[in-house]
C-alpha cells in the first residue's frame, strides 16, 4: 500500500527569473519502505523533501501523504499533521542548543501535551535503544556528531510518526558514526515498520535502502531496487551515478565499509 | 576601491546593526549641544536664579559625556565581537593587523563624525524649541536663537576627542584574538549553564538587605545608610543576573510536571540561555534605567516641593512697615497700582503690631490683636480663635506642655497666660524682632503706654496683608521692592520695612525646578535610548540563530500561532527582566526618598512616583511592541 503518492508534481519558484525546481515528477513510497532519493547538486532533492514535509506546496500536480492531501490543509492543520505524522532528521542535526539530550527528545511530546509519565517512559526506552544513557543530561555542544544525530533520530521517533524524512543524515558524520546511524535507521525501519525517506549524496548511505530514486534537474531519472547483497547494490548505485554524470564532487564522499 | 571606500561601505552596509548605536550617540551629541547653546547664551548672563539652573546644565553635560564614553566603549566591543567572523575572513585573505586596526579606526570615526554632524544639525533645529520651553519656564521676555561659534566648538571638540578615544580603543580590542578564534565566530561562548549557588544566595541576600534597610529607614531615618543600600543593590543586581535568576529557573526546571508542558520547555531553556549570554548587559540596562527613573523622580519631587511652598506662605503679598517708615505711603500706592496694572483683585488687611517689654526677660515682645488675626484668618478660610482677657497665644510657634508662661508687660502691667500656639498661618519671622503674641481685644486696648525705650511712633509696626485669590499671577507685583530687599540683604543694611511676595518667589523656585526637570528628562532620555540600543543590538545579533531555531520548530509541526507565542515569550526576559528589577529598585528608592522628604517638608511624593514609573513603563511597552513587530517580520511569522 502506498503511503506517499506524488502525481506529476511541479514546483516553480517565482522570482526575477522563474525557475522550476521539480518538474512533472511522479513516484510512490510504500508503507514500511526505506527509500533513498539521490541526484546531483541542484537536482531538486531538498525542494522535494520540503514538499513532502508540507513546509512548501507544489505549484501543480497532486501529492498524497497517508491519505491526506497537504495542499488542502490550512497552515494550522498542516502543522498538526507534521507534528503527528512526520519525523525529521537533518544534516546539521538542528538540535535546540539550550535543551539537553533528554529535553530535545521529549520536545515533540510536550508540544502535544502528553502526560509527563508517558513522556518519561518513552524517552527512557528510546535513550536505551539509541545508547545515549551516558549523555542523557548533556547539552548539544557537548556531544559528538554521532551522538547528536542519534539524539535527533530519537526526537524524530518519539511520537511514533508514520514517516521519517531525513535530509543528508550522514552528511556531517565520520564513517564510523555514519555506519551506526544508517544501521540504526535500518533497524527502525525493520522493527517499527516506519517508512523512511532519505535524501542523500552518499552512495554508501543509499546502499542501506530498499530502493534508490534518482532525480536530475527536478525530473525522474531512474530507480533501482535492492535485490541482493548491499555490496552489489552499492556497485549498481555507483554505476548509475556515473551515468547520471554528476560532478566529481558528488562522488567524493565514497567510502567502502 | 580604496581602503577608505571599503571602510565606508562596511559601515553603510552594516547600517542595520549600527542603527541604534548611531541614534543613541547622535542623540547624545544633540542633547549636549542644546545644553551648550543655553550655557553660552549671551542674553542671560549675570542673572541671579538662572545661575543655579546653568550649573545644572554644566553638570548634565559632564554626566552626558562620561556616560556616552562608557556606552560607546561597551557597544563597540560588542559590535566588534559580533563581526569577528568577518575580521577573521579579512585576515585570512591577507589583511595584516595594522590594516585591520586602521579599518576599525576609520569605521568608528566615520560613524562618529556622521553622528556628530547629525547631532549638531538636529540640535540646532531643536534649540529654538528648547529655548521656547525655557523662556516660558523662566518667564524671560526674550530668549532668542543666536549664532555663535562657542557651542559648536565645544560640542565638536568634546565629541571628536571622545570618538578618537573610542576608535583607538576599538582598534586595540581587535588586536588580541587569533584568526581561527575569530573565524569560529561569536558562538564560542556556549558553556554549560554554570551558575554558582553561592552567587545566587548572595544576590538574594544583598537585595534583601538593600530593601530591608530601606524599609527600616521608613521607621528610623538615617541618610548615612544610603551608600550601603546603593552598594548592596548594585552588587545584588549583578549577582542576580549572573546567578540568582538562573538558579530560580533551574529550580523550576527540576519540576518536570511544570517544565515539560507544551511550549515551556522551549521558552524556559531559551530564557536561561539568553540570560546567561546577556547577564552583564541586563545588569547595565537595569542600572541605567534605574538611574534614569530616579533622576526624573527626584526632580519631579522637587517640583512638588515647590507646590508645597504655597501652603507655608498663605498670604499673597505681605508688607510690614516699621514705625516711622517714611516710604510707607508711597510703597502701598505703588503696590496697589501694580495690582491694578496686572488686573488683580485683592483684599487689603492691616494689623497694628505693638512692641512692649517683657518683665521677665526685659526684652521686646510683639503683640497682635485677636480681631486683626481673626480678620486675616477669615479671609484665608482658617479657623477663628476666641481669647478671654488674661489669655494669650504664642504666634507662629507651638507651646509644648511645661512651657506655659505667664507674661507680664512692663509698660502697662498687663498679665496674660500663654498655653497655646497659633499656627494657622505664619508671618515671616524676619518681619519682627522678638517673639510675637496674640492678645485678647480687651487686653490689647489696655496698652496705652508706649514702648519703654521709645515713643509711640516707634512702638507700632503695621502689617499690610494683601490677599489675592489669583496668587500665582502676583509675580510682577512689587518687583522694585523685592530688589531693594535683596540689595539690603547683600549690603547688610536695615530697612524700615519688610516685603514678601510668595508668588514671585514661587515663580523663581518653580522655574528653577522645572528647568532642572527638563534637564533631567533629557539626560534620562539619553540613558533610556542607550539602554534600548543595547537591547536592540543584542536582539539583532541573535536574529540569525533564532531564525534557524524557528525553522526547526516549524518543521516539527508548530503552528504559526504557537511560534508567535514562543517568539513573544523570547522577548520577555530581555525587556521585562531588567525592567522589572529597575522598577523594583526605583520603587524602593522612592520610598527612601519619601522618607527623606517627610523629614524635610512633610509631604507626599506618591503622585510623582506613580507618574514617573507609569511614564517609563509606557515608554518600555512602546519599545517592546516596536521590537516585537520587527522581530516577527524578520522571522516571517506574520504570514498565514
Amino acid at each position: 500500500m502506498a503511503i506517499v503518492t506524488a502525481d506529476h508534481i511541479t514546483k516553480i519558484y517565482d522570482g526575477k527569473v522563474a525557475h522550476s525546481a521539480i518538474n512533472q515528477l511522479s513516484f510512490e513510497v510504500e508503507q514500511g519502505e526505506f527509500l533513498a532519493i539521490m541526484g546531483p547538486s541542484g537536482s531538486g532533492k531538498t525542494t522535494l523533501l520540503n514538499l513532502l514535509s508540507t513546509i512548501d506546496q507544489p505549484t501543480s500536480g497532486s501529492l498524497t501523504i497517508n491519505d491526506q492531501n497537504p495542499q488542502t490543509l490550512s497552515a494550522k492543520q498542516a502543522a498538526i499533521f507534521r507534528r503527528e505524522q512526520l519525523g525529521f532528521v537533518f544534516q546539521d542535526f538542528n538540535l535546540l542548543p539550550a535543551l539537553t539530550v533528554e529535553e530535545n527528545m521529549v520536545l515533540p511530546l510536550t508540544l502535544a501535551n502528553q502526560p509527563v509519565e508517558e513522556m518519561k517512559e518513552r524517552v527512557d526506552r528510546l535513550i536505551q535503544d539509541l545508547h545515549l544513557e551516558q549523555v542523557r543530561n548533556h547539552f548539544p555542544h557537548e556531544l559528538s556528531g554521532g551522538q547528536a544525530q542519534r539524539t535527533a533520530i530519537g526526537r524524530a521517533l518519539i511520537h511514533q510518526p508514520q514517516i521519517v524524512l531525513a535530509d543528508e543524515p550522514t552528511g556531517n558524520l565520520d564513517s564510523k558514526a555514519s555506519k551506526d546511524v544508517l544501521e540504526l535507521l535500518t533497524k527502525i525501519n525493520r522493527e517499527r515498520m516506519t517508512t523512511i525517506v532519505m535524501v542523500t549524496h552518499d552512495p554508501i548511505a543509499a546502499s542501506y535502502c530498499d530502493r534508490v530514486l534518482f532525480i536530475k534537474d527536478g525530473e525522474y531519472f531512474n530507480e533501482i531496487y535492492k535485490e541482493d547483497l548491499r555490496q552489489t547494490f552499492f556497485q549498481r548505485i555507483l554505476n548509475l551515478l556515473s551515468l547520471l554524470g554528476g560532478n566529481v564532487n558528488d562522488l567524493s564522499t565514497v567510502r567502502l565499509s | 576601491m580604496t581602503f577608505l571606500q571599503f571602510a565606508y561601505r562596511n559601515v553603510i552596509r552594516n547600517r542595520r546593526v549600527y542603527a541604534a548605536y548611531f541614534m543613541a550617540s547622535s542623540f547624545s551629541v544633540m542633547v549636549f549641544f542644546i545644553y551648550s547653546m543655553l550655557l553660552f547664551h549671551p542674553s542671560i548672563e549675570n542673572q541671579f536664579i538662572q545661575e543655579i539652573a546653568f550649573m545644572g546644565m554644566a553638570v548634565a553635560d559632564v554626566v552626558l559625556v562620561i556616560f556616552t564614553l562608557f556606552f560607546l566603549l561597551y557597544s563597540l566591543s560588542a559590535f566588534l565581537q559580533a563581526r569577528s567572523k568577518e575580521f577573521g575572513i579579512l585576515q585570512q585573505l591577507g589583511m595584516d593587523r595594522s590594516q585591520l586596526q586602521r579599518l576599525v579606526f576609520i569605521e568608528t570615526m566615520i560613524l562618529g563624525v556622521v553622528a556628530l554632524a547629525t547631532g549638531i544639525f538636529f540640535g540646532y533645529i531643536f534649540t529654538k524649541l528648547f529655548f521656547m520651553v525655557i523662556r516660558a519656564m523662566l518667564v524671560l521676555d526674550t530668549l532668542p536663537l543666536y549664532f555663535s561659534p562657542e557651542p559648536f566648538l565645544l560640542t565638536a571638540v568634546v565629541f571628536t576627542t571622545l570618538f578618537i578615544v573610542i576608535s583607538i580603543a576599538g582598534s586595540i580590542f581587535i588586536r588580541q584574538s587569533a584568526i581561527i578564534q575569530l573565524l569560529s565566530g561569536s558562538t564560542q561562548s556556549r558553556e554549560t549553564a554554570h551558575f554558582s549557588k553561592v552567587g545566587a544566595f548572595l544576590s538574594f541576600g544583598l537585595l534583601a538587605v538593600a530593601y530591608g534597610l530601606v524599609l527600616y529607614c521608613l521607621y528610623e531615618m538615617n541618610v548615612w545608610w544610603s551608600p550601603v543600600i546603593i552598594l548592596c543593590a548594585i552588587a545584588g543586581s549583578y549577582y542576580f543576573f549572573k546567578d540568582g535568576i538562573l538558579y530560580l529557573i533551574h529550580k523550576l526546571q527540576r519540576n518536570k510536571q511544570l517544565y515539560w508542558r507544551s511550549l515551556r520547555i522551549v521558552t524556559f531553556s531559551d530564557a536561561i540561555e539568553k540570560i546567561r549570554e546577556n547577564a552583564r548587559m541586563y545588569f547595565i540596562v537595569t542600572m541605567v534605567s534605574t538611574l534614569a527613573i530616579i533622576s526624573v523622580g527626584v526632580v519631579a519631587s522637587l517640583t512638588s516641593f515647590a507646590n508645597q511652598y504655597r501652603e507655608s506662605n498663605p498670604i499673597s503679598v505681605l508688607y510690614v512697615s516699621e514705625s516711622g517708615n517714611p516710604y510707607e505711603a508711597s510703597h502701598i500706592d505703588q503696590l496697589t497700582s501694580d495690582f491694578y496694572k496686572e488686573n488683580l483683585t485683592y483684599t487689603l488687611l492691616t494689623a497694628p503690631v505693638t512692641k512692649q517689654t517683657s518683665a521677665a526677660t526685659n526684652r521686646p515682645v510683639q503683640l497682635l490683636r485677636e480681631t486683626d488675626i481673626n480678620t486675616i484668618a477669615a479671609v484665608l478660610k482658617e479657623p477663628l480663635i476666641d481669647l478671654e482677657p488674661g489669655e494669650g497665644m504664642r504666634f507662629g510657634q507651638e507651646v509644648r506642655d511645661g512651657q506655659e508662661q505667664l507674661i507680664h508687660l512692663r509698660e502697662n502691667t498687663i498679665y496674660f497666660h500663654v498655653d497655646e500656639g497659633y499656627q494657622y498661618f505664619p508671618l515671616p519671622e524676619a518681619a519682627f524682632d522678638g517673639p510675637a503674641y496674640i492678645l485678647s481685644d480687651e487686653d490689647f486696648e489696655r496698652i496705652v503706654n508706649p514702648y519703654l525705650y521709645g515713643d509711640w511712633a516707634s512702638s507700632v509696626t503695621t502689617v499690610f496683608a494683601f490677599h489675592v485669590p489669583d496668587w500665582l499671577r502676583t509675580d510682577k507685583v512689587g518687583l522694585t521692592l523685592d530688589r531693594e530687599m535683596i540689595a539690603s540683604y547683600e549690603g547688610n543694611q536695615e530697612l524700615p520695612f519688610y516685603f514678601d511676595n510668595p508668588g514671585l518667589n514661587y515663580s523663581y523656585i518653580s522655574s528653577t525646578f522645572s528647568l532642572l526637570l527638563v534637564t533631567g528628562l533629557l539626560v534620562a532620555a539619553v540613558l533610556i535610548l542607550a539602554a534600548g540600543s543595547f537591547i536592540y543590538f543584542k536582539f539583532y545579533t541573535n536574529l540569525e540563530k533564532d531564525r534557524r531555531q524557528f525553522e526547526v520548530l516549524r518543521h516539527m509541526g508548530l503552528t504559526n500561532q504557537e511560534l508567535r507565542r514562543i517568539a513573544n515569550r523570547q522577548l520577555y526576559p530581555q525587556f521585562f527582566l531588567p525592567w522589572g528589577l529597575a522598577m523594583l529598585h526605583a520603587t524602593f528608592s522612592f520610598l527612601f526618598l519619601q522618607a527623606v522628604w517627610v523629614d524635610i517638608a512633610a509631604m507626599s511624593i506618591a503622585m510623582e512616583m506613580l507618574i514617573v514609573l507609569g511614564a517609563f513603563t509606557c515608554i518600555q511597552a512602546v519599545y517592546y511592541l516596536l521590537i516585537r513587530w520587527r522581530y516577527f517580520a524578520h522571522l516571517q511569522l506574520h504570514t498565514g
